[in-house]
């Protein structure tokens, strides 16, 4: 079976729980094969937690869930040593962290002690308590989630570490038909217990090997960058997207032609994600924000005014 | 919506119209096959278009004019008005023969009724075609260039003369065109076709009409600028006529009398000659210069016979004892032989008279009092040496002491231009001897401004002089060219000079025993110059500029250390400014004959006007042809492409060209806009699936690296089937 067949079951699962998200899903398997996580960010009750947990039941991954509040610690998160008086040593307790898809649930609800010691187990694959490191297993995917109407009593996550998620996504109300649909559908036993894996582990890993042979072309590349340099020099933009930026928008396009069905990037890869991308990478100054711009607004100017690369390069 | 095709009136007019257009076509064609019965095919044609008009089905017209050529043909071959049963038993019989001719493909046995037949067939669909094009396409234009174009070409190429026929075309056509637009406007804006509307609307056109007629009419017309192309032309198509003007074909020729006109070049090897060096071979002379060319004069003289091995006696002796020899291998028939300068005697197997007559100074070859074309000769000679002592004592009075056997080599016509005489005194004026004086002429050439050329050369108009031609309007020729004026300024000096006829060296093809094998061909024939110098005897000159044959000169002069002058150096490449006669021009400053970058820049000062007017209307031109681009280039690319290997890289650039082309039909993509949302935009847009296809393979090929998934000849008909679309 070809991995777009293996990946499409997969959303296809995701599907059955979750109405009128198919592109939601798509995102999030796109980081999950990129080895990137998702920051998603809109009100409660969308079905951000239903994502993530049909997700995590699809590829029969170990899902773990962190309600992130204000008083929560880091070894909440990473875990904790604790003194065993029978042998009288410290055995390291795992926190919710070591799970292969973690939620983590309202993240700027915690303080930045702890939304740090979040970021950094994020970014590295890994804990490091007591000075004992401690791989995480892979695949790791962290979804989290921020609430952006409330301010009060949150604490903002800092541009730099925005910069670890790979893709913002934004989730969004359901239309008219699909939230009836949902209603429907709620009367009857939730869909998300009869869900069953259709991607081992293995697989995954397998395949999150693959997404780095799909092919970026130098056309692409170009283009890529030259869609961060343009992001830099807009007088809009405070900070441009970083050359991780750029990188987390190859590593995504890939994931998304693998997902596609391609063995090889397009512009229409880049066009998309690149909002997805961008958004939580660029710092607007306030005069954007006087105008009403946002910054993926922002992004689709920027990429309609650039040109697309439609020819081979010649000196190669 | 009345369509303008109810319109009677209107489409009656344009049928009349047409007819006279097809009658412009017929005119030609009869007038130049000697056909007969103009009136009649006419007829056919009048028959054949009302029936067109009115809309009669075919089963009525195709019986109808299949009994009209049939009686033509009885009417025209047999004298009968009517059937008979003679005429019928003739059609019938004529039928037959062409039928079986036809089936034994002996084409040449079908007899001029069936051409007839053939060529009433050719009318009816001629008529059915435009019939098509004025009542269905509304647009003659096609029709209408092509007629321009027909009889253009029969009067540039034929006898038929269209002056006329042009004029009646371009009005016909034009009114046609006009009006058709009109119906197609008409139509497409679904005015309704009143007759008394399209009169109105047909006013401005008909002024136009007349007023362009009538300013065509009445203005000034300019003279051709280029020279007719048709001689050259037709040269090539092997049908170039020598002589007579137009453009002949180089090689030795008899006829001189009539100098000029281009040449083409000719590679047929007359002779080969086995030779220690290069060598001018001589035929024969002449002496009586016509205005036009070359005549011989009808003196008597003392015609002299020798035989194999006899020692002759020429105006050029052998310079010494020692003989040269020459093997002749002759490739063409002459009856004569060539002979170099300072012959002494002439070898053959055969046993012949060699005939030397002293005016015509050829080399007859006779056997038997028969003319006989000899095959392989030997020839002995020295070539002979001229002192340049003795050469610089020619002094010019003693011209006027020359024997009256002279004279004739001083012939000039009554009607020569004095200029050229007041020419020759001038180039003649720095030198006091005869020698200094010939060469100043010889060198002349070199350093005037003057062009060796072989084609596009001028002929004399009836009332105008060659040399006077060439030296003063022209500057342009070839050797014939150089060498007359050369006699004839020569002769304007009272230098007894003549003109000669034969070959220059040829080309060295082979080495045999120390001589070099010189291949001569028909474009070595040549002409120069010889004249008598007082004292020395005859000497040859060769005035054509970029040649190199020379009388050898024997430097025997005692220089004088302090005589710095060293003009008699026969170096002509070099010419001592001391030996530079007066320049007409005044140019005395530089003596260097000019180069061809300054010769190019005299050019362009010169033909500035023409020149800055024809780059106008070629910018214009190419102007054009870049604004309709959009109509013609699928045109050029379609085949183009599809001539080419089917691999990626011709389907990457056909690709590129077909975004091109959607860009000029109006469908634009932006700068951002990715190829698959063009794709499916301009999928949507001709509602078709194809761009799409493409792009994905496009896409393919060069994101994806994938140059082998490409089959271009599969994603061909796509690729032609959108360009075509981007025509319209």
């Amino acid at each position: 079976m070809k991995a777009t067949e293996r990946l499409g079951k997969v959303i296809d699962n995701i599907e059955k729980v979750i109405i009128g998200k198919r592109e939601i899903a798509e995102l999030s398997l796109v980081a999950l094969l990129s080895h990137g996580h998702v920051l998603l960010e809109d009100v409660p009750g969308v079905g951000k937690t239903m994502l993530v947990r049909a997700l995590a039941k699809s590829v029969g991954a170990d899902f773990k869930r962190i309600q992130f509040t204000p008083d929560l610690l880091p070894s909440d998160v990473v875990g904790v040593s604790i003194y065993n008086p029978k042998d009288m040593q410290f055995h390291f307790r795992p926190g919710p962290i070591m799970g292969n898809i973690v939620l983590a649930d309202e993240i700027n609800r915690t303080s930045p002690k702890t939304q740090s010691a979040l970021l950094e187990a994020m970014e590295e694959a890994s804990v490091t308590t007591d000075g004992v490191t401690m791989q995480i297993p892979k695949p790791f995917f962290v979804m989290a989630t921020q609430n952006p109407i409330e301010y009060e009593g949150t604490y903002p996550l800092p541009e730099a570490q925005l910069d670890r998620f790979l893709l913002r996504v934004k989730m969004g109300y359901p239309t008219r038909e699909e939230e009836i649909e949902v209603l429907t559908r709620s009367q009857s036993i939730p869909p998300i217990e009869e869900l069953e894996s259709v991607l081992t582990l293995e697989e995954l890993l397998k395949l999150q090997e693959e997404v780095r042979t799909i092919r970026v072309d130098d056309t692409i590349r170009t283009y890529i960058v030259e869609l961060a340099t343009q992001t830099r020099r807009d007088p809009y933009v405070y900070l441009g997207v970083s050359p991780r930026g750029s990188i987390a928008l190859m590593k995504a396009a890939q994931a998304y032609a693998m997902l596609k069905g391609r063995d090889y990037v397009t512009p229409d890869d880049i066009q998309y994600l690149a909002k997805f991308v961008f958004g939580h990478r660029i710092m607007l100054r306030s005069e954007a924000r006087y105008d009403g711009i946002t910054a993926e607004e922002l992004t689709e100017r920027i990429i309609a005014k650039t040109r697309v690369p439609v020819q081979r390069l010649v000196n190669q | 919506m009345t369509s303008i095709r109810k319109n009677k009136v209107f489409m009656g007019l344009l049928y009349i119209l047409v007819f006279f257009l097809l009658s412009e076509w017929l005119r030609p064609v009869i007038e130049l096959t000697e056909t007969g019965h103009h009136r009649l095919f006419l007829a056919f044609v009048a028959l054949g278009l009302v029936m067109a008009f009115f809309d009669i089905p075919w089963w009525i017209t195709g019986p109808l004019k299949l009994f009209y050529i049939l009686w033509f043909i009885v009417y025209v071959y047999t004298g009968n008005l009517f059937f008979t049963a003679e005429s019928i038993r003739f059609v019938v019989e004529q039928a037959s023969i062409s039928l079986s001719a036809l089936f034994s493909q002996d084409w040449q046995a079908t007899t001029d009724v069936f051409r007839t037949v053939l060529f009433f067939a050719l009318l009816w669909m001629a008529i059915y075609l435009i019939h098509y094009w004025v009542s269905f396409r509304l647009s003659i234009f096609l029709f209408y260039l092509l007629t321009v174009i027909f009889v253009a070409v029969l009067d540039t190429f034929s006898p038929y003369s269209g002056d006329a026929a042009i004029v009646r075309i371009m009005v016909i056509g034009l009114l046609l065109a006009g009006l058709l637009h009109l119906a197609r406007w008409m139509e497409r804006h679904g005015a309704a076709a009143k007759t008394d509307k399209l009169l109105v609307f047909s006013i401005p056109l008909l002024l136009l009409l007349v007023a362009s007629t009538a300013l065509a009419f009445y203005l000034p017309k300019a003279d051709p600028i280029w020279p007719d192309p048709v001689p050259y032309i037709t040269s090539y198509s092997g049908k170039g006529g020598v002589g007579e003007g137009g453009v002949g074909r180089i090689g030795y020729g008899v006829d001189d009398s009539q100098l000029g006109g281009s040449f083409v070049s000719d590679d047929a090897t007359v002779f080969r000659a086995e030779v220690e060096e290069g060598q001018y071979w001589k035929v024969e002379v002449k002496d009586v210069y016509t205005t036009k060319g070359w005549e011989l004069s009808e003196e008597d003289a003392d015609e002299q016979l020798y035989r194999n091995g006899d020692e002759v006696t020429t105006d050029f002796p052998p310079a010494g004892e020692e003989r040269s020899s020459a093997l002749v291998d002759m490739q063409l028939p002459f009856p004569f032989v060539l002979y170099p300068y300072g012959t002494a005697s002439f070898l053959m197997e055969e046993t012949l008279d060699y005939r030397y007559d002293p005016v015509q100074q050829r080399f007859d070859t006779l056997q038997e009092n028969t003319a006989f074309e000899p095959d392989v000769y030997e020839v002995f000679y020295s070539e002979p040496s001229y002192s340049l002592t003795a050469l610089r004592e020619t002094d010019t009075e003693q011209l006027s002491e020359l024997p009256p056997e002279y004279d004739r080599y001083l012939q000039l016509p009554d009607e020569l231009p004095e200029r050229v005489g007041e020419l020759a005194e001038e180039i003649a004026a720095g030198s006091d001897t005869v020698y200094g004086q010939a060469q100043a002429v010889e060198r002349y050439f070199g350093t005037n401004g003057f062009e060796y050329s072989q084609s596009d050369i001028a002929i004399p108009a009836e009332d105008q002089d060659y040399v006077d031609q060439f030296l003063f309007e022209t500057q342009r020729g070839y050797c014939d060219n150089f060498s007359t004026s050369m006699v004839v300024l020569l002769r304007s000096l009272d230098i007894p000079a003549r003109w000669v006829k034969g070959f220059n060296e040829g080309e060295v093809i082979d080495t045999v025993d120390g001589y070099d094998v010189y291949e001569v061909t028909n474009n070595n024939a040549h002409s120069w110059v010889e004249a008598y110098m007082p004292g020395v005897g005859w000497m040859m000159f060769e005035p054509t500029i970029g040649f190199t044959g020379s009388s050898s000169i024997d430097f025997d002069l005692e220089i004088d250390a302090s005589e710095p002058e060293e003009e008699e150096m026969p170096d002509r490449p070099e010419p001592e400014p001391e030996a530079q006669p007066e320049q007409p021009d005044g140019d005395a400053g530089t003596n260097a004959s000019p180069t061809v970058g300054e010769r190019f820049l005299a050019f362009v000062s010169e033909q500035a006007g023409k020149l800055i007017a024809a780059t106008i209307v070629l910018l214009l031109l190419a102007f054009m042809l870049f604004k309709i681009r959009k109509k013609w280039m699928p045109k050029v690319l379609i085949p183009y492409y599809r001539r080419k290997v089917g691999d990626a890289e011709t389907f990457e650039k056909a690709y590129l060209r077909l975004l091109k082309q959607l860009e000029l039909y109006g469908i634009k993509r932006a700068p951002g806009q990715t190829l698959r949302s063009y794709a499916e935009y301009v999928d949507s847009f001709f509602g078709t699936k194809e761009m799409t296809k493409l792009t994905a393979a496009y896409e393919k090929s060069v994101y994806g690296g994938d140059a082998e998934s490409v089959d271009w000849p599969k994603l061909k008909e796509s690729w032609e089937n959108l360009i075509n679309r981007t025509s319209g």
